[in-house]
């Protein structure tokens, strides 16, 4: 065809080289990131199934060693464990790792959590079909690993009762919705799902595959299984689903969800829905909030960029992205998109985004992945926005991460412990011919020159590696928070579940606040900053809440039973 | 989703009424247009709310049903023949028993249930439920007019038979099944300067154009088979250049948008995954026709078969042309050359512009109904009225009004330049284009004795 033609191949590496003049010169000299990734050992691309889907990571630490490890998910290729050795370098240990299951799978995005509450991060692998078997319809159940605690793992799907969900599945987030310490599961689907494998193949399921689905709730029963609870909270709509993000956006200490679907100005919006913690039921408050965004939403990342103390989500998308911020409690979310400068950018295709203050001047800056939609292979450049007093500015080219491939996942970690937050994003291998190399890189971030403190959790009752909490920073004036990342906040991705702030040139921080899932508060004050510090959830007393809820109803019963006793 | 299920719900009771409304009362009367005209709009009905629909499929569908109308009824008339002969392979069809007496509505209706559940096989168990009772519906209420139960069976037979073979010739017309291959994956896009990109602003979850072969499926005419490639003007970038100032066109009527371009722009979308597309629009307007003129059955169907027949044609020409000219839409070309910020009203179509499939087919099929009816007719399409409003561009479905049938097809293709989705040389070649393939179906010699071309 036209384009395998190599005489037109060369003419438009040639045309795209006028159009993007030192794209592919290497890199000037110094660029306050730097690509590290052939010298990391990091050698990775997603290779598509078909069309656009696709392409995540997640950060974990495999052994909990003190440094963060990757797991990436690779389609049709092999999906990659990298082990982080600690120098500066990772060792793919996906053979031996117990894994290698997932060479059977088409994969497409990943999360982990402690699930069985042994210290250890467990994984749950989405998947769209199998690779060996051709498929009419493609579907297949979702993969999910406990951690044995020694760099390997076994495959519990079925165990834990996965294994009749047949889907086409997104995104995944572990989040705690009923702040029971186990942590649950969000999991996007674009198609149609099934329950088990689909025995009849008529015209008629064929032409209905295509139709849009519902999402899957797993409630994490006690550490030992997943049950879903979709409808059980209420939940009933149906969309061509990216997943969701759980995350608390009215501060009250429980989990709420924010759900992605691409389509939405066709088929169903995205939605945003209110944990009704104590009570086992989320409430609709997507159209209330003005949060039914009628976009392509692909992901959305979590941040308070004006740190005011009100969760803000950029929300990638085709062309424009969204940027929802809520000034207070009784505000809808509008977009600032153009009032915070986040528009003055060339229109793209976004996928994965992430908040972090990669600088260390004290507020939250936003790194966005972009790539156009398989089989369309037109280059783009990712997005680094920095956060000037609250305005941002597009800075990609300068800081070195202007990468051109086709993005999707991208996740936020301190690879090299130096307290700064490195960055990880996911390309896809072009089905055309492309002008430039589109493969995974890795960013050493050499741009922080302030100071930093990081946060670990350490859940005793909530999950052990503290998904589902947040951590308050307060030193004088200045209050920001940050949630514990379950996966989610990106696309098809995790970020790492260490809490991290910028602080400029403070040196002492006032108090630390953690807000265990379910509301619980934990202060630490006192704190000097460029270190890590350790929280452990604290064996109080057991929650008031139940009891006080226990008060409530027994009052509303008697007094009940009095009023009809009356007549 | 919610907006599918009101107006399933909304359409399920208008099917309701209308069943309702011939319920096999004693005093309840059936007229042959009544059935007919539910037969019509089950066949919308099962359009829309097939999955996988697709314009391309359902102009292939209103081809081969709107025939099968005509067939299964036409032996009953002398002074109408069969289009055996007249069609491209078309197979010779049983005929009556010589001397032996059939009821041409059980024979039409038995016909219709036949034919719909084999062009939409891939429809739902819910779905084929709905095609049988209404079949036993008018078969109870017709048998109760024949004579005798002999008369019944074989009025039924042979309407069966008609739709079978029917069914069997459309196999092999390049276009059964097709629902199975809406997008292909292996397909190839040309890559060239002007060149169809895959929309970002999309109507279709797939990224690969529409049934790039369907220009390569048989066509119900011989004489539609290999017309002309229509003229195309040449791409170029220039400001003053004609390529140039067609895009330019799209875009200054954009920003001028006023509220009556948009209420016509959604009204003619006609989106496959919310309607009954473009060629059920063209099916609907056969049944303002016979709502209006209340013919005989033979001309009830005769009015179906041609519409059918315009509009199936009219599709596999557009499409061939449409992949031989893989042409850009205005969303391709404005941000590059005009306003690197616009994006149009109306989503993007998954398949090549140029010609526009709207034009085209509303051209064919108004051509052959002002041919039976005459060109000017009075009529109000209020076939979107009670659809939810469309929130995202603040805009009413309002029932729109005509006194000809050009106008329906000159709306029709102007509302697809106001969407921002075609230039007006894809209107333009459109019409065109669809008004001689029209043409063509006029010329068939429907009557025996008179002369087709007048």
């Amino acid at each position: 065809m036209q384009f395998n033609n190599p005489l037109i191949r060369l003419v438009k590496c040639t045309l795209f080289l006028l159009v993007f003049p030192g794209m592919v010169l290497p890199s000037q000299s110094q660029t306050p990131f730097v690509d590290i990734t052939e010298q990391a050992g990091i050698d990775h691309q997603f290779v598509v199934f078909e069309g656009m889907f696709g392409g995540g990571a997640c950060v974990f630490d495999l052994d909990n060693d003190g440094y963060e490890d990757v797991f990436i998910t690779s389609g049709m290729n092999e999906d990659v464990l990298y082990r982080n050795n600690g120098d500066g370098t990772f060792s793919n240990i996906f053979e031996g790792s117990g894994l290698e299951v997932t060479r059977h799978y088409v994969t497409q995005g990943v999360a982990g959590a402690d699930v069985n509450r042994d210290g250890f991060v467990d994984l749950y692998i989405t998947t769209i079909t199998t690779k060996d078997s051709v498929k009419v319809i493609p579907r297949e159940k979702n993969l999910f690993f406990l951690n044995n605690g020694d760099n390997t793992f076994r495959d519990a799907t079925s165990e834990y009762g996965l294994d009749k969900f047949n889907s086409f599945s997104t995104g995944a987030s572990f989040g705690d919705v009923n702040a029971d310490g186990y942590p649950d599961l969000y999991v996007g689907n674009y198609f149609l799902a099934y329950e088990g494998q689909l025995s009849v193949i008529s015209d008629a399921t064929i032409v209905g595959a295509n139709q849009t689905s519902r999402d899957y709730l797993l409630l994490n029963d006690g550490g030992k299984g997943f049950v879903d609870g979709y409808e059980d909270y209420g939940l009933d709509h149906k969309g061509f689903g990216f997943g969701g993000v759980f995350t608390d956006y009215d501060n009250d200490g429980d989990q709420d969800l924010i759900v992605n679907n691409d389509f939405g100005y066709k088929a169903i919006p995205n939605y945003l829905l209110e944990n009704q913690f104590p009570k086992n039921s989320f409430i609709d408050r997507t159209e209330e909030l003005e949060m039914d965004l009628k976009i392509n939403a692909m992901g959305t990342a979590i941040g308070d960029y004006n740190s005011d103390g009100f969760l803000d989500y950029y929300v990638t998308n085709i062309r424009i992205n969204w940027f929802m911020a809520r000034k207070g409690k009784q505000e809808p979310f509008t977009n600032q998109l153009k009032q915070t400068g986040l528009s003055n950018v060339p229109t793209a295709i976004s996928w994965g985004a992430n908040f972090a203050d990669f600088d260390h001047d004290g507020d939250q800056d936003l790194f966005v992945a972009n790539g156009d939609l398989n089989p369309n292979c037109v280059p783009m450049a990712n997005f680094y926005f920095e956060n000037d007093k609250n305005r941002f500015q597009e800075k990609g080219r300068a800081m070195g991460v202007a990468d051109y491939g086709l993005g999707r996942g991208s996740v936020v970690f301190d690879m090299d412990n130096d307290g700064d937050q490195d960055l990880l994003m996911v390309n896809q291998n072009p089905t055309m011919d492309y002008p430039v190399e589109s493969t995974t890189r890795l960013y050493r971030n050499d741009a922080a020159n302030g100071n930093w403190l990081k946060v670990q959790l350490i859940g005793t009752h909530a999950e052990t590696h503290g998904i589902g909490s947040r951590v308050t920073l307060i030193a004088g004036d200045l209050r920001m928070i940050r949630e514990i990342d379950g996966g989610g906040s990106s696309h098809l991705s995790q970020n790492s579940t260490i809490a991290h702030f910028g602080l400029g040139t403070l040196t002492t921080i006032d108090s630390v606040v953690v807000t265990w899932t379910g509301g619980k508060k934990q202060v630490v004050t006192n704190q000097s900053v460029n270190q890590t510090i350790k929280i452990q959830e604290t064996e109080d007393k057991p929650r008031r809440f139940p009891i006080a809820g226990a008060f409530i109803v027994l009052a509303i019963a008697l007094a009940f039973f009095m009023l009809k006793k009356r007549k | 989703m919610r907006k599918r299920i009101l107006a399933f719900c909304t359409r399920t009771v208008l099917l309701g009424i209308v069943t309702m409304a011939c319920t096999p009362d004693k005093k309840m009367t059936i007229t042959e247009q009544d059935m007919v005209i539910s037969w019509a709009e089950m066949t919308l009905y099962i359009t829309q709310f097939t999955p996988a629909n697709s314009p391309t499929y359902a102009s292939r569908a209103v081809g081969y049903i709107g025939l099968t109308m005509y067939e299964s009824v036409v032996a009953g008339y002398p002074d109408y023949q069969s289009l055996t002969g007249q069609l491209h392979d078309m197979p010779t069809l049983d005929v009556p028993e010589p001397g032996k007496e059939y009821n041409w509505p059980l024979s039409f209706n038995a016909a219709q249930a036949t034919i719909l559940r084999g062009i939409y096989n891939q429809t739902s168990d819910e779905n084929k439920g709905k095609i049988d009772s209404l079949e036993m519906h008018f078969e109870k209420y017709f048998a109760g007019q024949a004579n005798g139960k002999d008369e019944v069976e074989r009025s039924i037979a042979y309407g069966r038979s008609i739709a079978s073979t029917i069914f069997e010739w459309s196999k092999s017309d390049g276009g059964h099944r097709g629902y199975l291959k809406n997008f292909d994956k292996e397909f190839e896009h040309l890559v060239r300067p002007g060149a169809w990109k895959p929309p970002l602003y999309s109507q279709s979850v797939s990224h690969h154009p529409l049934h790039p072969y369907w220009g390569e499926n048989r066509t119900f005419l011989k004489e539609n088979f290999n017309l002309p490639l229509p003229q195309m003007i040449p791409y170029d970038t220039l400001p003053d250049s004609p390529y140039y100032q067609q895009f330019l066109s799209v875009y200054e009527t954009d920003l001028g948008l006023t509220q009556e371009q948009k209420e016509i722009a959604i009204w003619w979308g006609d989106d496959p995954d919310e309607t009954f597309t473009p060629p059920g629009h063209s099916f609907y307007l056969a049944t303002l026709a016979v709502k209006k003129e209340k013919p005989g059955l033979i001309k009830c169907a005769e009015t179906y078969a041609r519409v059918g027949l315009a509009v199936a044609d009219a599709f596999i020409n557009c499409w061939k042309w449409k992949y031989h000219f893989f042409s850009e839409r205005p969303n391709t070309y404005i941000p590059q050359f005009i306003d690197p910020e616009w994006v149009s009203f109306w989503p993007d179509p998954p398949f090549p512009a140029f010609p526009s499939g709207h034009a085209i087919q509303a051209a064919a099929s108004t051509t052959v109904l002002a041919d039976m009816y005459g060109e000017k007719f009075a009529f109000t399409d209020s076939s979107h009225v009670g659809r939810p409003r469309d929130e995202i561009r603040d805009v009413d479905f309002k029932a729109r009004s005509f006194t000809t049938f050009w106008g329906v097809a000159q709306e029709t293709a102007d509302s697809r330049f106001y969407g921002g989705i075609h230039t007006p040389q894809d209107n333009n070649i459109g019409l065109e284009e669809g008004a001689r393939i029209a043409g063509n179906v006029n010329k068939l010699i429907w009557k025996k004795s008179g002369n087709a071309i007048q």
